[in-house]
């Protein structure tokens, strides 16, 4: 009885403490635009830097190579360092690809580290946790990378986000319609990731292949916790397909060329989706399976090869291999197609905030981001950053390439994704 | 009734401070600590529950994410209710009892209840498992459940989860959604903390410390263990259940990468570096969980590119030389602090008398 | 017919790795009554090892072997130096303190390689046969191989050598063990020590078809697990028996019960994990384990 009384009594001390003294809050008047100060831009982002996804973590170290390169340059445009003088500042942290880890740094970018913008941030369920808030909070969203196709075509619903890479579902048009146009009396096997990364690939090969949908002839599923996909594979092979379209991450593509290989399946052609087809992958597969199995495979691409011989005196790759040994982690693996990526993004991001003004608030970047419109050096001749109004695509030119000998070389002209 | 002992003083005192120093914090937090103290308050509960389980009725839990996620996904379904799920072009089969939406604050009892239910009907058929067994298979919860979550996607979203919106501060109270979520988690948690300490003084403590200590004794003591560890399970999981929905409403989001295995895991290494079997340490632990992942990355004295698997090197060696030095968590080392300033004051009072036999008793 | 019969090839194939992994878990816990969570985390660390050794120049078999003893030392260290301290201790703390190995060792492979996939060479000739429709890859059946060997190996080092005899009777009663003049301690190293060696064994005829990357092991533990609970915790034929039952298993359900298909096949051997837990805790071959009051 006594232990009752005494815990009703804390109990009520508590309620009465917290209401008594909930404080109202402090608000103060909007300053001017945070993350922006008259010597340095904050910009920030989440990333996957460890856990299952960590293979992505060369991403934000590309672009951070990239800015601390801007930084030090003194710009053509005004012969100042850093953009219209200001150096960046880029805040990136690991949310190991945990949703509630995302939203929490998140809040920590924009409440503790004051980031005028949020960028590249990486994941498709893990931007979708944070873009209610940072829309209603009109934080720009910017270049996220994910290849998810809402982040344009939700852009009316939330006009703080921006994708950048050529989405998922336009990447699968392009393989559906290369088909359609050069095997036409193919029979296909496809095998994907069962989630809305395959998902979203998947939709696009059937919207590519349009009526000839019916030209797939085995749909087959893996999860990530998957220790084999023998049981998928052996279905596959029994269609008899002679045309395998992988829209899987990188590590289950070796696995499942490895395992192709192993129950003797070799079909003609080989389409990997171009998030897995890096040197990397390519090289382990061509290890177990040999390079007879891997060679012909096609892919798309719309960031230079950095190991390419074809771009071995491309002023751009030169460059980025230059900067990447300056500016770069040490030890970094400059082959690493991840790096390339954060380096080609963080020209872009500079570019945006070029066209956000000498004075650069959100609302001004918000805008620009509806009036891309340039070339970026780093990508395959002819791939324009664009958008408009009406296009919130911002890349969507992809070139189909084939792997011979070890390199992929562009075989095709651009196809327009969208 | 006998003085009560200086060292339970000093716990009643460090409870009221700390209610205090809890209701004024607000007031010289920026919003993002706030939100982290908001985490800290739901881990808290979370750990207050495991440590029932585990460490007062010694039944070991590698699932208890698994647990905060039925609460979230219970929380986050029932606030969307119906109509919100149709907005995702989901529609759960008609007979889950989905009303029209709810407001967040009176979710978070029915996900304890529904969780502390799922619990108890996992407690049944665990009374057969015992020690590393049942950690195998609450671990086996704990894998389960995303890829189960992701498999039922007409009810769940699947992969690409649930979305809430921020809810209000209900009852038309001025303040900010920040600091409603911050008060309404540590409310909770303090009513919470309070309930356990009752429980575990009372007949349920004993019953379920007399199971851990020696199980065949206590039956013999007339303790029925199936009940009892049940219940411990039920309870357990109710906490977890409402830790989760407090989660969901925090973040406004839940998916299966939400509640990976490493919670759970991470989950029972908090509450042991807390201290089992004690609730004094239960708020360290809940320290260590929230803040060690975020000042982990970026630690101030290392170069920027220094490896981000050297925060894991760190927790899985710290961990280690804390089970090897300090085997009862914080709760042991307040426990050892408590003993000696008991020692110091009695013989500050007592001057010069010897020190009576029972001057380090155990407290709690 | 053909394609079932692929199927449960397959089948034996996977349950093959998954008999490797949980060969070292039930050695471990026959010799030192631990469930050690890192194993598998022990096992990458091992094929990691083995990959810089060839990366360097060395060729397979002097990599394979120089592998094995360092694996033995790691092991036989690592129960000095981490688990000897809590070795008397409650349960939940040697679980906790192989947890803590788990995390640590995994941070330190990603650390020490990085994340990138790396393909991981095979003793055995990167051949397939057609056997009636049915395709055999060598490399299954080496790994297949190599687990049934195994399990001879330790049937006839348990039964026959006097270093077994003496393992068992400290796994069974360390004091009385003790009172005989047995160096206890030595023993349990020992133990760790061969785990670790299996463990490596298990990492390097999976990684030429999972490929080298940090989370390799990560779930095949799980499914280990599995098949070492089914088979039996402290039997090493039982461990191969529930690792290639659980492979076919699989397989066979993901292939043909549509509910299950590829999705479930995770929770499924959770489910057969604890059925088995529940309904038959000694497992297929085990010793049931009876409480004496």
């Amino acid at each position: 009885m006594r232990k009752l009384l005494l815990a009703g009594a804390l109990v009520a001390m508590l309620a009465a403490l917290s209401t008594a003294t909930a404080a109202p809050e402090i608000t103060t008047a909007p300053s001017a635009t945070p993350g922006v100060t008259s010597r340095t831009i904050t910009i920030g982002g989440t990333f996957p830097l460890s856990g299952p996804a960590s293979l992505y973590a060369p991403i934000p170290r590309g672009m951070k190579a990239y800015f601390s390169y801007v930084n030090k340059r003194r710009s053509t445009v005004d012969g100042k360092r850093g953009v219209y003088g200001r150096q960046i500042v880029w805040k990136f942290y690991d949310d190991q690809y945990n949703p509630a880890q995302t939203v929490q740094l998140t809040n920590k970018l924009i409440l503790e580290d004051k980031i005028f913008a949020n960028v590249g941030s990486l994941g498709t369920e893990h931007n979708q946790a944070i873009r209610p808030l940072l829309n209603s909070r009109k934080i720009p969203h910017l270049l996220v990378s994910t290849g998810a196709s809402f982040w344009g075509t939700q852009r009316a619903q939330f006009p703080w986000t921006v994708g950048w890479q050529p989405d998922y579902v336009s990447e699968g048009r392009v393989y559906g319609r290369w088909i359609v146009a050069n095997k036409p009396n193919s029979k296909i096997a496809v095998f994907y990731q069962n989630d809305d990364y395959g998902k979203d690939y998947l939709n696009g090969v059937k919207q590519g292949l349009g009526s000839r949908a019916s030209l797939i002839v085995s749909e087959q599923s893996y999860e990530v916790t998957d220790a084999s996909y023998a049981s998928q594979i052996v279905r596959q092979r029994a269609s008899g397909a002679d045309t395998w379209v992988l829209l899987t991450t990188p590590t289950p593509t070796v696995r499942a060329i490895a395992t192709a290989r192993a129950i003797n399946w070799k079909p003609d052609q080989i389409v990997i989706n171009s998030v897995a087809a890096t040197d990397t992958v390519m090289k382990a597969a061509e290890d177990r399976a040999g390079a007879a199995y891997v060679n012909g495979s096609i892919s798309t691409a719309y960031l230079k090869n950095p190991t390419n011989p074809k771009y071995r005196r491309d002023s751009a790759v030169r460059q980025y291999n230059q900067l990447m040994t300056k500016y770069g982690p040490s030890g970094a693996n400059r082959a690493d197609t991840f790096y390339y990526y954060g380096f080609a993004k963080g020209y872009d991001v500079v570019k945006l905030l070029y066209a956000a003004g000498k004075n650069p608030t959100r609302e001004s970047i918000r805008r620009a981001t509806q009036r891309m419109n340039w070339a970026n050096p780093y990508m395959i001749k002819g791939v324009v950053t664009k958008t408009s109004r009406a296009d919130s695509f911002p890349l969507d030119q992809i070139k189909i390439v084939r792997y011979n000998n070890r390199s992929w070389s562009e075989v095709s002209n651009l196809f327009k994704g969208r | 009734m006998r003085a009560p002992a200086p060292s339970t003083i000093l716990k009643f005192a460090s409870f009221g401070a700390a209610v205090v120093v809890i209701a004024l914090l607000p007031r010289f937090m920026g919003e993002f600590r706030l939100s982290q103290f908001t985490f800290l308050a739901l881990y808290f509960i979370a750990l207050l529950g495991l440590n029932i389980l585990t460490g007062y009725n010694g039944q070991i839990s590698l699932g208890h994410g698994a647990f905060m996620g039925i609460g979230a996904y219970v929380s986050a379904l029932l606030i969307l209710g119906r109509p919100g799920l149709a907005l995702y072009q989901l529609d759960p089969p008609g007979w889950i009892p989905l009303g029209d939406g709810m407001t967040p604050v009176y979710t978070i009892p029915i996900a304890g209840m529904v969780t502390g239910i799922v619990g108890v009907l996992f407690g049944i058929p665990a009374l057969r498992l015992a020690g590393v067994s049942l950690a195998l298979a609450t671990f086996a919860m704990a894998v389960a459940l995303p890829t189960v979550a992701k498999r039922f996607d007409s009810v769940t979203g699947g992969g690409g989860g649930l979305s809430i919106t921020l809810p209000e501060t209900p009852f038309g109270w001025d303040i900010s959604t920040r600091h409603w979520l911050y008060y309404e988690a540590w409310a909770i948690a303090g009513i919470l903390f309070v309930a356990a300490w009752v429980m575990v003084r009372g007949r349920l403590g004993r019953a379920w410390r007399s199971i851990r200590d020696g199980e065949v004794a206590a039956v013999s003591s007339g303790v029925n263990p199936a009940l009892y560890k049940t219940l411990a399970f039920g309870v357990s999981s109710f906490y977890a259940g409402v830790a989760g929905a407090l989660l969901v409403i925090e973040v406004s989001f839940v998916n299966p990468d939400t509640f990976p295995v490493s919670l759970s895991i991470l989950l029972l290494a908090s509450a042991v570096i807390g201290g089992l079997g004690a609730l004094s340490g239960v708020i360290f632990g809940a320290l260590v969980l929230e803040f060690l992942p975020v000042y982990a990355q970026n630690p101030p004295l290392l170069p920027f590119d220094f490896s981000n698997q050297a925060p894991a090197v760190v927790f899985g060696a710290g961990l280690i030389l804390i089970m090897i030095l300090l085997p009862g968590g914080f709760a042991g080392l307040l426990r050892k602090l408590g003993g000696v300033f008991n020692g110091v004051l009695r013989r500050l009072t007592e001057g010069g008398r010897p020190m009576s036999v029972s001057s380090t008793r155990r407290n709690g | 017919m053909a394609d079932f019969v692929q199927q449960v090839v397959s089948g034996l194939a996977t349950g093959a790795i998954f008999a490797s992994l949980a060969l070292a878990l039930v050695l471990i816990y026959r010799a030192t009554d631990v469930v050690n969570f890192s194993q598998g985390e022990m096992a990458t660390f091992a094929t990691y090892i083995a990959w810089s050794l060839m990366d360097r120049g060395l060729s397979y078999w002097p990599a394979f072997a120089l592998t094995l003893v360092l694996a033995f030392i790691g092991g036989a260290a690592i129960e000095r130096v981490v688990i000897r301290p809590v070795e008397h201790r409650p349960e939940i703390v040697i679980v906790i303190v192989t947890i803590g190995l788990l995390i640590l060792l995994n941070g330190l492979t990603g650390w020490l390689w990085g994340a990138e996939v790396k393909a991981f060479d095979s003793p055995f000739p990167n051949e397939t046969w057609d056997v009636g429709g049915v395709a055999v890859s060598v490399q299954d059946i080496g790994t297949l191989g190599v687990c049934l060997l195994t399990v001879l190996a330790l049937w006839a080092f348990f039964r026959f050598t006097t270093l077994g005899l003496v393992m068992r009777a400290v796994a069974n009663n360390p004091t009385a063990s003790r009172l005989v003049g047995v160096r206890v301690g030595w023993m349990l190293a020992l133990g760790w020590g061969l785990a670790a060696v299996l463990g490596a064994v298990a990492g390097m005829m999976a990684a030429p078809t999972l490929f080298l990357d940090p989370t390799m092991m990560l779930i095949v533990l799980i499914y280990a697990f599995a098949a070492a609970v089914l088979g039996g915790i402290d039997s090493p034929l039982g461990a191969v028996v529930g690792g290639l039952t659980l492979g076919v298993l699989l397989n066979l359900l993901g292939a043909y019960v549509d509910f299950v298909g590829s999705e479930l096949r995770l929770p499924t051997a959770l489910l057969v994990l604890l059925a088995v837990l529940l309904i038959r805790p000694q497992g297929l071959f085990g010793h049931a384990v009876v409480r004496r009051v």
